[in-house]
């Protein structure tokens, strides 16, 4: 390093720095570009079908689908101007907006969204929310008819509560309308082309995506964005999301001005983040389930009383704060705080009381057989999650020993359900329903399924059926009760979500779907 | 860090004084001396003694610097940086000799199969050895972590592996140039066994250059152990090793620095005590020195 | 010469065989499932089975194996799991990146250990010679990643002269280019000098225990001339092996360092795959890496006689 006193290196070293800076100062000055940090590179850019969380993150600004999800997570129109459902919940009938265009200048008619959805129902796309839709999870679409060039009617061989939400599902592509354009002329996939805000520029595998400014974008009414619908112009002319696999080297880029905005940050990072002059972070709760999961059929596990034990002895409070430096609070529900259904009966969780673990642990005849906990340290607040557990649990007489796989294979156990205990998290499901349903299930036919309770079983269809949410509610809460008696694993928190930006980033903030939207986000000149 | 090359210590014969020999070891012998005694010296005092529990959380205190109480500050866990620093040392440093000597065992038993019975046997392990060779080391181990799971006994293992081929090399080279030799001729002419032949006389012999290698090896593998961590599949926390430190004291790089400068500063030391007392060791052991 | 050539490469198809063989059954011996990891927690068992059989993974191994063999024969790495780009256009793209960076480091670490060694060499067990040994064996000894990260942190964050993540090619915008390769490569060439003076002053002290040293040091020639005139000559040979070797290990060690500084090279390419279990990515890399490894080995062979002149091929 002594290397680097050598003043006319350092010198030059500079003058490279500067010319680098120059340069980007210039682009700037013609072109504003957003600069968005992203942890891993999209998987392709076809709307639900090879994707992941990435993939969804930029394909949602390139299109967009008839309804989309609010601020609250509620279902809205996007592309639709209207949504009627008949009375006996079989028919939906979407009125289109006027004047939408496509990327390639086409104006949006009733033509290309059934051409669209016909390409999406059909198995050879492969598209990852086909079960939603053909029968095998829900209700299936029998029939999509055009009426006129801006009315589309979807009708369904039973009544679904979820088929709205599951039609805005980030991760089925918001089911984003798409121009023929976007296929190649032998049907294979080319390039989204769809009406969103940006449109796709430019995909450098490893590197970066950038999207352009669409200039024709017909912005819906509302005076600004709501959730992924409302008006979402957008106000720079480039998006460049910069793939960065390391979080250090990604919160490096941001300190250094190398990128505007890092979209998802750890609590200590977001922590040390805020303090620093020029950056500002963006928090929100989001509806992941994140706890430790138990195997009831584990010889020693599928005694209540200890996976009781283990719920009492965590001093939730103090773990939450921890995970999430003070930015969350504990949740011991299946049902996110964010949630509509959020309400008394699901705070009612497990209480931290050490003496009560020990008591059930000496009930149970417990004396310090070892349990082994699966930890990964690819999602550092699993981890973290893991070791505080693991720390507390030992306090009432728990033996519990840490087993850190690599994340491919602790999801392989999770699969087929070959653990004792592990640290894990579920994504955001929008609607209890959906989070409920992701933990329950027949262990024999499903052994991922973490919680196998006929009784709840028969609740939870009812709740997928149900489209009053009121009944709803009352079923939810059921649900709840039974979750906490039978305690299948423990739920922790629902996570949160930090967005970290700098200054000269205006008009962007974190929300409890977490995936971040960069419309009607501006660049400050500086 | 990638394995350095094996033969490196070997194709160039060592540094030898043009003058007659010195009564006193040269200075970079008993620096490295002194400071790998001093290395194992407090990997054996982390066994008996540490000022706190190296697992033991305490979030009141978490990334407190350096202070009266805890001397080296702690972690993003409340837990103690020197106390995990000692029990680290006899983890890293037991690891790294493990890898070794599982890699000169294997690596000198098949060498001295090969160097020895020649022919087919030699050409097919030659192959194999030849394709594990140019196979990347550090990618090959974490291929095998992946597999048998990242734990400390996985992680000797698979550095073993990953460094059997070079002792192969060496041993089988050794093992061809001594085999032509007079006294081993002998010992064949006066009836004792292959078997006999080959590890009372070939394999004293082959120890010159295998000490020498297993000293460079020692100091890569505890470069990889940091490496492996750093890539994600090091030896699996809560328990602390230098490498695993290092490399989860990387978002910590500006706001609690002390996290990383430590256990940097002991791989770093570590290695220059083994590079030196390695240097010294083939100052004293090859052959030519000895004429 | 030309027969040589072809013999060492004829000699190397059994070696690439064979890795390709070992790494077919290693990476298929990691537990864990691509289509699992695309699906992550929401996978029901109609989609994964769905997802298997798109990837071809619902094959038998031994099939799998055949299928991408005959493939990888007509030139085809197939296409990767993650991105379904096609593996051989990926892998040279990257290739390229990691290649350049290696390959520069390695030629600035040449050029200024190999003068280093010789002064060391020179002035053999003087104050300097301990101090020149010691700074090598202290720069050999640091993790290297450690070192990006700190030169990292001093230049891209506290001073702010260099940009800390991204990557722009060569061809695109030299000077770009410049700014966010200086750190890797410095960083390389600053823990390879250390590997290549230690090389060099070792060989250099043989060659001047040799007779003809004392030759020409009896002839009258100055120090200077015996030095660069005939001991450099006969010293970089054995520097040069290990040049070779070090250029051929690098390629796959590298990835650490492309970790730090999220550069989108060869390594970081293999650990991703790794993680994602992409198999024909994972497979590629490796294949092309091993015959690069080759190539480097045969080049180091055949430029040996240059420097040793006792060596015929």
């Amino acid at each position: 390093m002594h290397r680097f006193r050598n003043p006319s290196l350092a010198r030059s070293l500079r003058v490279i720095g500067l010319a680098a800076l120059g340069t980007l100062a210039q682009q700037a000055m013609a072109d504003t570009t957003l600069r968005v940090g992203l942890g891993a590179d999209i998987r392709s850019t076809e709307p639900g079908v090879n994707r992941d969380e990435n993939t969804d993150t930029v394909i949602l600004h390139v299109v967009e689908g008839l309804v989309a999800h609010r601020e609250d997570a509620s279902v809205g129109p996007l592309l639709a101007s209207a949504v009627d459902v008949s009375d006996d919940g079989l028919s939906y009938r979407f009125t289109l907006r006027d004047g939408v265009h496509f990327h390639n200048g086409a104006t949006l008619s009733s033509a290309e969204v059934k051409w669209t959805w016909e390409r999406y129902l059909d198995p050879q796309t492969q598209w990852r929310c086909l079960p939603e839709f053909d029968g095998r999870g829900g209700a299936k679409i029998t029939a999509i008819t055009t009426p006129d060039p801006r009315t589309v009617v979807f009708t369904l061989d039973q009544p679904n509560a979820l088929f709205l939400a599951s039609m805005s599902r980030p991760d089925c592509g918001g089911a984003g309308i798409l121009h023929p354009d976007s296929l190649a002329a032998d049907g294979s996939w080319k390039a989204p082309v769809g009406t969103g805000p940006f449109s796709f520029a430019e995909w450098k595998p490893g590197q970066y995506v950038r999207l352009a400014r669409f200039k024709d974008y017909s912005a819906r009414a509302e005076a600004g964005p709501d959730g992924f619908t409302g008006n979402k112009q957008a106000l720079v002319d480039n998006l460049r999301f910069m793939i960065i696999p390391d979080p250090s080297s990604a919160k490096a880029a941001l300190l250094s001005n190398n990128v505007d905005l890092l979209p998802d940050v750890t609590a200590s990072d977001a922590q040390e983040l805020k303090a620093l002059p020029g950056i500002r972070v963006s928090v929100s709760p989001i509806m992941a389930i994140c706890g430790l999961l138990f195997q009831t059929n584990d010889p020693l596990l599928k005694d209540v009383r200890i996976r009781q034990a283990i719920a009492h002895s965590l001093d939730y409070g103090q773990m939450v704060t921890a995970l999430s430096n003070g930015l969350s609070q504990p949740n011991n529900s299946a049902i996110p705080q964010t949630s509509a259904f959020y309400d008394e009966v699901a705070k009612q969780g497990y209480r931290y009381d050490p003496d009560e673990a020990r008591r059930l642990l000496k009930e149970a005849g417990y004396s310090g057989q070892p349990i082994r906990m699966i930890v990964n340290k690819r999602y550092q607040q699993m981890f973290d999650m893991g070791v505080l557990s693991q720390a507390m649990a030992q306090a009432s007489g728990l033996n519990i020993q840490m087993e850190t796989l690599e994340w491919g294979t602790q999801l392989e156990r999770y699969q087929s359900g070959n653990y004792q205990m592990m640290s894990f998290s579920y994504s955001s499901r929008l609607d209890p329903a959906l989070g409920f349903d992701s933990l329950m299930g027949d262990k024999s036919k499903e052994p991922r399924k973490v919680w196998d309770n006929p009784q709840a079983q028969a609740l939870l269809r009812e709740a997928i059926r149900e489209r009053d949410s009121g009944k709803r509610q009352v079923l939810f809460d059921q649900m709840h009760k039974m979750m906490i008696e039978d305690t299948p694993m423990v739920i922790i928190y629902n996570g949160t979500v930090i967005g970290a930006l700098r200054d000269s980033t205006r008009g962007y903030h974190s929300w409890p779907v977490a995936k971040p939207r960069l419309w009607g986000v501006s660049l400050a000149t500086q | 860090m990638s394995p350095k090359p094996s033969c490196a210590p070997l194709a160039a014969p060592a540094a030898a004084p043009r003058k007659a020999p010195r009564a006193w070891p040269p200075a970079n012998a008993l620096i490295g001396a002194t400071l790998l005694m001093a290395l194992i010296l407090l990997a054996l005092l982390g066994l008996l003694w540490t000022p706190f529990d190296p697992l033991r959380i305490d979030l009141l205190s978490r990334l407190q610097a350096p202070s009266a109480v805890h001397w080296l500050g702690t972690d993003e866990f409340g837990r103690d940086v020197f106390s995990r620093l000692l029990i680290g040392a006899r983890t890293s440093l037991w690891i790294s000799l493990l890898a070794v000597s599982c890699a000169v065992c294997a690596g000198t038993v098949i060498g001295m199969l090969a160097g020895y019975l020649r022919g087919w046997t030699d050409r097919l392990l030659m192959m194999f050895n030849d394709a594990l060779l140019a196979f990347p080391g550090i990618l090959m181990a974490l291929g095998i972590m992946a597999i048998i799971g990242a734990s400390q006994y996985g992680i000797v293992l698979a550095l073993g592996i990953a460094y059997t081929p070079s002792v192969v090399r060496v041993v089988r080279g050794s093992v061809l140039s001594l085999r032509e030799l007079e006294f081993i001729e002998a010992s064949r002419v006066i009836g004792n066994s292959e078997l006999y032949t080959m590890f009372r006389h070939i394999a004293p012999n082959c120890l010159a250059p295998l000490c020498v290698l297993a000293t460079s090896m020692f100091g890569w593998a505890l470069l990889s152990e940091s490496a492996l961590s750093f890539l994600g599949l090091g030896v699996p926390p809560p328990a602390a090793t230098w490498g695993n430190m290092l490399a989860s004291s990387r978002p910590y790089i500006a706001s609690a620095s002390w996290l990383g400068i430590f256990p940097g500063l002991f791989i770093c030391l570590a290695l220059l005590a083994i590079n030196l007392f390695g240097d010294a060791l083939r100052d004293r052991l090859d052959p030519r020195m000895r004429k | 010469m030309l027969r040589f050539i072809l013999q060492k490469l004829g000699m190397a198809l059994p070696t690439l065989l064979l890795i390709s063989l070992m790494v077919f059954a290693l990476i298929r011996l990691i537990p864990g499932d691509p289509a699992l990891l695309m699906l992550g927690d929401m996978a029901d068992p109609q989609s994964l089975a769905d997802m298997r059989r798109n990837l071809g993974l619902d094959h038998s191994l031994v099939t799998q194996f055949l299928i991408w063999f005959k493939a990888v024969l007509s030139g085809d790495l197939g296409f990767s799991i993650s991105t379904r780009e096609a593996v051989l256009p990926l892998i040279l793209e990257r290739f390229t990146v990691s290649a350049g960076i290696v390959l520069v480091a390695v030629l600035l670490a040449t050029l200024i250990a190999v003068p280093v060694g010789l002064l060391a060499a020179w002035k053999q067990n003087s104050a300097l010679d301990l101090g020149l040994v010691m700074s090598a064996t202290l720069l050999l000894s640091i993790p290297s990643f450690w070192l990006g990260l700190l030169l990292l942190y001093a230049f891209g964050i506290k001073l702010g002269w260099l940009p800390v993540v991204g990557y722009v090619s060569f061809g695109q915008d030299p000077w770009q280019a410049l700014s966010y390769l200086v750190l890797p490569i410095v960083t390389l060439t600053l823990v390879e000098v250390g590997a290549i003076t230690r090389m060099a002053r070792a060989s250099t002290i043989e060659v001047l225990r040799l007779e003809y040293i004392a030759h020409a040091r009896a002839k009258g020639l100055s120090e200077s001339a015996v030095l660069w005139r005939h001991a450099l000559r006969n010293a970089f040979a054995p520097t040069w092996t290990l040049v070779g070797l070090i250029l051929g290990n690098l390629l796959g060690g590298i990835a650490v360092l492309e970790t730090v500084f999220t550069l989108p090279g060869i390594g970081r390419l293999m650990v991703d795959a790794i993680f994602a279990r992409d198999y024909p990515v994972l497979q590629g890399c490796l294949l092309l890496i091993t015959f690069v490894y080759v190539l480097v080995n045969l080049f180091v062979d055949l430029l040996y006689p240059l420097f040793d002149p006792r060596v015929k091929l």
